[in-house]
């Protein structure tokens, strides 16, 4: 049994010889194409998913219709963990594809059998759920504690400080992140460019001050 | 990001609302028939205000976020 793909992915790094095997037994690899969706939020969760390339975000729509982003994923990313190991088994967000992807695709019987079967594979998810919990606390305690201009301080220093991503943001990805709106998100653009913090090229959003940004994040 | 790189307008979305044509701080988008359009590659320079302003969103001029090199 051919274990590459599973080999190649960081997050199953500290896995046992015998879990990989069995791993890539019980899983498939998926190439969609970009704006497929995933899986739709509150529907039966039927597969917990890694992503090996491409990028993926998940984000909730309210009644009007407002989309809040809940993550990004990169490569090495596993998606739909948590609504698996969820009681009511439903996913808690939608999922899409923002490029082109490929997914490792584990069902949910199979994925409960790893489970029960290989504590290795419990441990990775566990560490997983962790840096989940982490994230999601701080996007709570942003929303909450932070005036919008903060928030997209903050916002736009962890995409700067994150590896370079294939895809850009629009002005509604960044708003739907950080809980506002398009235009806000405009006119604080230009708020940072007038005040020397950034510069916007062509395609490119320029960090020029970390100082300046790290005290608009804490206002 | 090639020095062409323009705004994509899904046509679809668009209302003709001209918004976008009368906001555009370089001129660079004219109605046509079907919808507004790129004057030509090189006069929009990407400052974003008609994704900005666009009612239904149906502009976007998505950007990568970096540090300054320099
Ligand atoms: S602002 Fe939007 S809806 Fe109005 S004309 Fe331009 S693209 Fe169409
Ligand atoms: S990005 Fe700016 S310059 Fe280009 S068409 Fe839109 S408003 Fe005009």
């Amino acid at each position: 049994m051919e274990t590459d793909h599973i080999n190649q992915l960081p997050i199953f790094a500290g896995l046992a010889q015998e879990t990989r095997l069995d791993l890539a037994r019980r899983s498939y690899i998926r190439a969609l194409p970009a704006g497929h969706t995933l899986l739709l939020e509150g529907m039966p969760a039927e597969s917990a998913y890694v992503l090996i390339s491409g990028e993926a975000r998940a984000f909730r729509m309210n009644r009007e219709g407002r989309v809040q982003i809940l993550a990004r994923f990169k490569p090495g990313d596993p998606i739909n963990i948590i609504s698996l190991l969820n009681s009511d088994k439903r996913n808690r967000a939608t999922i899409e594809a923002l490029s082109p992807v490929t997914v490792l695709v584990i069902r949910s019987a199979d994925f409960d059998a790893l489970i029960a079967r290989y504590p290795d594979f419990s441990n990775i998810l566990l560490h997983h759920l962790a840096d989940r919990l982490a994230k999601i606390t701080d996007l709570a305690a942003g929303l909450s504690l932070f005036a919008v201009r903060a928030r997209l301080a903050r916002f736009l220093i962890e995409l700067a400080d994150l590896s370079p991503s294939s895809s850009g943001w629009t002005q509604d990805e960044i708003a739907a992140h950080i809980g506002t709106v398009r235009d806000v998100v405009g006119r604080l653009l230009r708020d940072f460019e007038a005040g020397g913090l950034i510069q916007r090229q062509r395609g490119q959003i320029i960090l020029l001050d970390r100082e300046k940004l790290i005290q608009a994040a804490r206002e | 990001m090639s020095e062409r790189t323009l705004p994509s307008i899904n046509l679809s979305l668009c209302t003709r609302c001209n918004l976008c044509v009368s906001q555009c701080p370089e001129l660079a988008l004219i109605m046509a028939n079907d919808g507004p359009t790129f004057v030509d590659l090189i006069t929009c320079s990407y400052c974003g205000v008609c994704e900005e302003l666009c009612p239904t969103g149906a502009i976007r001029a998505p950007s990568s976020v970096n540090w300054s090199v320099s």
